[in-house]
């Protein structure tokens, strides 16, 4: 689809301005190419014939985190960020696109072992100090110029994948009918392990079966940078995968994913036969935020209700992580991030919060401007490192006034951003993924 | 013109980051929130005033014109800068410097919104007045160069009456503090003068604010009605019935749905129109007051009223009611707003009339409105890709000016002139009066570089200035052909033409005011202008001649149950409106009534030449042209002579009560400090000495009977809190007041002293100025930091002392009163500041031949 298709919609900004307050890029740059207003603004100039198809096009295209945060704030809801990842196909086109984002788009995301082995190569060189070999393998490198900056975010790797220990197969679980199917989206594959490894602990106690899908990338990367093309080759993968697994629902830990996976009629918009089978996955789709929700507070639907019984006799070992954290006496503060892609791309937000304050001895506490983007949006932070930064530093900044002693959060782009941050301005605060917090509290019960 | 080596230089002054001139990023910034659009030729985002300093020297140097620009939600193309001229963002001037909540000030940077000011004060229990819709994204620094309304301003006034100071950067690169954190800095009312000049006179930095308490309580009603005009007159017999609400609000069915549409703010979609109606104050009384506000509705015509129940309910119906403008994309892809303001009796006629205009030129038009102020805000509906519509949509928005304007009142209320309504000042205006404004931005912007071809109508080619016409639809009374005027025109042409000074005086009460002039003058007076030229109880307005006194003024007004709520110092009954508006003198009732500068909606006054220039107009918010009301009140005479003056008027107070209490100065001051920031609304709080180290608190309540009594009772709490013997309460006459005796004592010693300080350092000036020297008489306004002194005698030395000291408190200070000889001798204004060059500077404009008082303003010019 053309920028010119779009022409109403674009058309429908009437310069009021409202996106400005929302937008975390305007807010640390101050210039109109960081707003929604600006962006679509130069759209309509594309495609008015005011302004040309060229590289001065970068900034407004690319440096929106697509966090969705001013279709909020829109009275018109104008869908800003998808109206930019939509040119952004297009500046591909006329524009060209690096050789990079094809290497990782088209033969590393839709192959998990290729990934596996290219993690496992970088997580060798990185640990062993010697992170020049990662980057003679050109891995991180894909991600554009600010790569010598951005290597510091992701600390440390994992030598092992999740899924390299945890096999794709079914396994049995402790509770009574349901069977779930736990997607492993790239990060938890690759970084977030043991988060991987709670979830999947809470998933086998909650669930009759919990089958480990060997899904491939859910698209969102390629997505983002309006890479149409590939994005198809992923979802159709995952589709197929989603489609043979015997399974009642589809449960992830990366609500990125769980957003991107239940928007997958948007990838196969004007392909009617493709949508059936869309909408019949959608309908199975679980953010693990309100997945866990469901089994703690109760479902409204039938078979999900079955959950509530088994969740609760469930007993486990807990996060020793977490537990290390927890104070002896007293209360220990909580807060959370809400990741964009579950807060306004899922809507799920008072979840999250109900779920930590049902732990025992933890006192929430709502952190300012929860709901804003933490500036890692997938691989922005690594594409534009020094925006990111300033969104980020916002979000610590609001994060420090909360004294918390955990932050939580669903996502792990936002985990490996907000890890960084953390790090960066030397807090004490420990961050953790919701399902190790859940994790720890069925330990207490045991 | 912009050359490489100017982009070379602003990078050396910003930083290269911080310098764009790609074609895409002049796209960025060729438009504003309004229909204009023009493309800059450079756009530099400069982070210190001293980097503002700069970049505009050099603009100066090399003549390229500029604009400041926040976020640009402008509504009039104010922002818009063509020429390739440079655009100057502020949105690097995001932080919020100082919280001041005992001195009621903050200060901040002119880029900061004005919600987050809002965000910033809230946990200090304090609010930021002014709220206009776009609160959540206009910065501070639009707000004050627009003079921004909101809902709220119906009760609390607009932007001017809640800046304390500005640090501004001039055309050429000076930079200037003006006002600040004290009231009534000497010299002319620049800050008023600035505020509403729509970035043609100076880019603003750094900003003083006010705040003020919160309220105790405040009660959200939704009116629901089936036809407008119902509607209307709810609004206007609110304000007849003398209720002042918090807002009074109009939506009609058109923008209701506009909102709905864009997910539900709880507006039922069938209503023809809904007032969004608040009241607020001491929970006493509050409920009663809404419950007659809820009557007053139904008994004109309302089908339901819903109360808010809640506070996210509130917040519900604020967010429709503030994302209005935004939400017509949910009907039409553009709007042009129009922001006229009529006299609200005139509301139903004038809606009918936008109607049929709306109907005539086939654009759809959808309300919503500070009905409450009679301020509109037609959105005519189109699609800006249609060429056609485009031009349709123009000259509906034109016609709706024109009735505005005919109605008798202006073409905008609070969204500014700027480019879009530049044509129509002439509706308005005469071709004197533009002409005057000219002068103005001349006298300090002589290149013409800020913000050019903004406000002001274009002069003819091959002319300098705008022919002498008549305003083409208002219809002004008074002026020339009211009584006394023609003489005085003639006196003043006849005096110029001597090459004479002249002195303006009323009835003698100021007389020697000022710095004494040092040439020989003929005075004129106003005694026969004694005109009442208009006065509408409804509306609540009056315009009378300079010459009536007040107590004929307040005799008139007594006839329908009103006042005008001032009890100016040291002035009696005799005393004429024409001399409290040259002097703008005001007493500490101001705490609830505010000051002249705030009262007055209009002038009208005879220059240098022996000509009539008009300033403002009736209506109580109007943003036409640059603010000459507030730059002439508290002139002195010396900018011209002020023949008529248009007031607000306000409902008499059921009853005037003032507790006093008594102990040592310190924990009165505490006190007098504690009740200020409570939640207790008093109208003035005073101290004075008494025997032997004691000193007595007082604090005013006028109002209802109930309240009133309600109010003095937990009053008397808090005095008796910090120590205090509390000695009773006692009514007071609502004309006298209860400080006729204090003033009296304070104007009977040979010298008075007025010095106003930060609130908070009101004692510890008062404490410090005994040693310089003994005061006869002393009264602190606490609740102002002003201090009013009477002593026997003062040598030049100790006057410069004092001086020094006011300003040791952030403050400065004059001399009300001093003998002919020191006032010979010294200037009763204290040493020179900064800003009164910007003073001088104005008056070289507007009476070169120094035809007014000469030498009688601070510096002696």
């Amino acid at each position: 689809m053309t920028v010119s298709a779009n022409y109403d919609a674009i058309a429908k900004c009437n310069k009021c301005g409202f996106c400005h307050v929302a937008c975390p890029i305007f807010r640390a740059t101050g210039h109109e190419s960081g707003v929604a207003r600006g962006r679509l603004a130069m759209l309509r100039g594309l495609i008015e014939g005011r302004v040309e198809w060229n590289h001065e096009l970068e900034d407004p295209l690319f440096t929106c985190l697509g966090c969705g945060a001013c279709t909020t704030n829109c009275f018109g809801a104008v869908p800003t960020a998808d109206l930019v990842l939509n040119a952004r196909s297009e500046y591909f086109e006329r524009v060209g696109k690096k050789p990079a984002h094809r290497l990782l788009f088209e033969h590393l995301l839709p192959y998990p072992k290729r990934l596996h082995l290219a993690a496992r190569a970088a997580a060798l060189g990185k640990n062993s100090g010697a992170s020049k070999v990662a980057k003679a393998m050109g891995l991180l490198r894909i991600f554009g110029r600010d790569l010598p900056k951005a290597e510091g975010i992701v600390e440390k790797l994992p030598t092992t994948s999740f899924r390299g220990t945890t096999r794709p197969e079914t396994y049995a679980g402790q509770g009574k009918d349901l069977n779930i199917g736990y997607f492993v989206g790239c990060g938890v594959d690759v970084i977030q392990v043991d988060a991987g490894a709670a979830t999947f602990n809470s998933l086998k106690r909650i669930g009759k079966s919990v089958t480990v899908l060997n899904n491939c990338c859910c698209g969102l990367p390629p997505w983002s940078y309006g890479d149409i093309e590939n994005t198809k080759v992923l979802a159709e993968k995952n589709l197929k995968v989603f489609a043979e697994a015997d399974v009642d629902v589809i449960v992830t830990d990366c609500s990125s994913c769980a957003s991107f996976l239940k928007e997958y009629r948007k990838v196969f918009a004007g392909e009617p036969q493709k949508l059936e089978l869309v909408e019949e996955t959608r309908k199975k789709l679980r953010d693990v935020v309100e997945f866990l929700y469901t089994a703690e507070f109760g479902a409204s639907g039938d078979k999900e209700a079955a959950v509530v019984d088994s969740y609760h006799d469930a007993h486990g070992s807990g996060s020793a992580a977490v537990q290390a954290v927890m104070k002896n006496s007293g209360k220990t503060v909580v807060t959370y991030h809400d990741p964009c892609h579950a807060v306004r791309g899922q809507g799920i937000k008072s979840e999250s919060r109900e779920l930590l304050k049902s732990i025992p001895n933890v006192e929430f506490r709502e952190m300012a401007e929860a709901d804003w983007c933490c500036g890692g949006a997938g691989s922005y932070a690594l594409t534009h490192y020094d925006l990111s930064q300033k969104v980020l530093d916002r979000k610590i900044g609001n994060l420090k006034k909360t004294e918390a002693d955990i932050l939580v959060t669903s996502c792990p782009a936002c985990m490996i951003q907000l890890a960084w941050g953390i790090r960066k301005h030397g807090l004490n605060t420990k961050i953790f993924h919701i399902s190790e917090m859940t994790a720890y509290k069925e330990g207490l019960t045991a | 013109m912009i050359t490489d080596s100017f982009v070379k230089t602003m990078e050396d002054i910003v930083g290269k980051e911080y310098v764009r001139s790609s074609e895409a990023d002049m796209e960025l910034y060729s438009y504003d929130a309004s229909l204009i659009g023009g493309k800059p030729g450079l756009v530099v985002f400069p982070g210190t005033t001293e980097e503002v300093s700069k970049v505009m020297r050099e603009a100066y140097k090399a003549g390229i014109p500029n604009v400041g620009r926040g976020f640009a939600t402008n509504l009039s193309g104010g922002t818009i800068i063509r020429f390739q001229g440079l655009v100057v963002v502020l949105s690097r001037f995001n932080q919020i410097l100082e919280i001041h909540p005992e001195s009621k000030y903050a200060v901040v940077q002119t880029g900061v919104t004005n919600l987050e000011i809002q965000e910033a004060v809230s946990p200090l229990g304090m609010f930021y007045a002014p709220d206009p819709a776009s609160q959540k994204v206009s910065t501070i620094g639009g707000n004050i160069g627009e003079n921004s309304g909101g809902p709220r301003c119906l009760k609390y006034g607009v932007t001017s009456n809640h800046i304390l100071g500005l640090k501004m950067v001039l055309a050429d690169g000076e930079i200037v503090d003006i006002g600040g954190p004290s009231l009534d800095p000497p010299g002319y009312d620049i800050r008023g003068l600035m505020i509403g000049s729509e970035g043609c006179l100076g880019v603003a930095t750094e900003i003083t604010v006010r705040i003020v308490p919160k309220t105790e309580s405040v009660i959200t009603m939704l009116a629901i009605y089936d036809d407008v005009s119902s509607a209307a007159s709810t609004v206007a017999a609110i304000m007849k019935a003398g209720i002042v609400p918090l807002t009074l609000e109009m939506m009609d069915n058109m923008i209701i749905q506009a909102v709905e549409k864009g997910g539900s703010c709880g507006y039922p979609i069938d209503a023809a129109a809904v007032l969004i109606i608040e009241v607020e104050g001491i929970t006493t009384g509050l409920k009663e007051q809404a419950e007659q506000v809820n009557r007053i509705c139904m008994e004109t015509g309302c089908r339901e009223v819903r109360t808010a129940k809640t506070q996210a309910e509130r917040e519900l119906l604020w967010k429709g009611r503030k994302g209005a403008f935004g939400a017509i994309c949910n009907l039409s892809p553009n709007y042009l707003v129009n922001d006229g303001c009529v006299l609200r009796s005139d509301l139903p006629v004038v809606l009918d009339r936008v109607k049929e205009i709306s109907e005539k030129y086939g654009c759809p038009v959808a309300n919503v409105f500070h009905a409450g102020d009679g301020n509109l805000h037609p959105l005519l509906m189109f699609d800006s890709r249609n060429a056609a519509e485009v031009d349709q949509v123009h000259k509906a928005g034109w016609d709706i000016m024109k009735i505005c304007a005919e109605f008798g009142g202006t073409i905008s209320g609070e969204h500014g002139i700027g480019e879009e309504k530049r044509d129509a000042m002439t509706m308005v205006f005469s071709g004197h009066d533009l002409n005057t404004q000219r002068r103005v931005k001349k006298a300090l912007d002589p290149k013409d570089l800020l913000n050019p071809q903004k406000v002001i109508p274009l002069v003819p080619e091959g002319s300098d200035q705008l022919p002498d016409t008549k305003p083409t639809v208002l219809k002004r009374l008074g002026g020339e052909t009211a009584s006394g005027v023609g003489e005085a025109m003639a006196a003043i042409r006849k005096a110029a033409g001597e090459k004479k000074a002249v002195r303006i005086a009323g009835k003698g009460t100021f007389n020697g005011f000022g710095n004494a002039l040092k040439q020989e003058v003929v005075v004129l007076d106003s005694l026969n202008m004694t005109d009442f030229i208009e006065y509408d109880k409804d509306n609540q307005f009056i315009t009378v001649g300079s010459g009536v006194t007040l107590e004929a003024l307040q005799a008139k007004l007594g006839g329908e149950n009103q006042w005008l709520p001032i009890r100016p110092p040291f002035c009696d009954g005799a005393t004429t409106i024409g001399a409290v508006v040259a002097m703008a003198t005001v007493g500490p009732e101001r705490l609830a009534y505010g000051a002249p500068r705030d009262l007055l909606l209009g002038l009208q006054y005879i220059d240098a030449s022996g000509s009539m220039v008009s300033t403002g107009g009736r209506v109580v918010k109007n943003v036409a042209g640059f603010d000459m009301t507030r730059l002439l009140t508290g002139s002195l005479g010396t900018l011209g002579f002020i023949t008529e003056s248009t007031w607000k008027t306000a409902t008499r107070p059921e009853i005037c009560k003032k507790i006093s209490a008594s102990g040592s100065f310190a924990n009165c001051f505490e006190a007098g400090l504690n009740i200020v920031k409570s939640h207790l609304q008093a109208a003035l709080v005073t101290i004075t000495p008494g025997e032997g180290g004691q000193a007595t608190l007082s604090a005013g309540f006028e109002g209802l009977e109930m309240v009133v009594d309600s109010q003095v009772e937990r009053c008397s709490e808090v005095m008796k809190s910090a120590a205090l013997s509390v000695d009773g309460a006692e009514q007071y006459p609502l004309l006298e007041g209860y400080l006729g005796s204090a003033f009296a004592a304070l104007w009977a010693v040979p010298f008075t002293l007025q010095a106003d300080v930060v609130i908070s350092q009101g004692a510890d000036f008062v404490s410090r100025l005994s040693p310089i020297a003994r005061p006869a008489e002393l009264l602190l306004d606490a609740a102002h930091g002003r201090v009013y002194a009477g002593f026997d005698a003062l040598t030049g030395e100790q006057w410069q002392k004092i001086d020094a000291l006011a300003a040791s408190c952030k403050g400065h200070c004059r001399l009300l009163k001093a003998p002919e000889s020191f006032a010979g001798e010294h200037d009763l204004f204290g040493a020179s500041r900064p800003e009164w060059r910007l003073s001088h500077l104005v008056k070289q404009a507007l009476d070169p031949h120094k035809v007014f008082a000469p030498g009688a303003l601070p510096g002696r010019i």
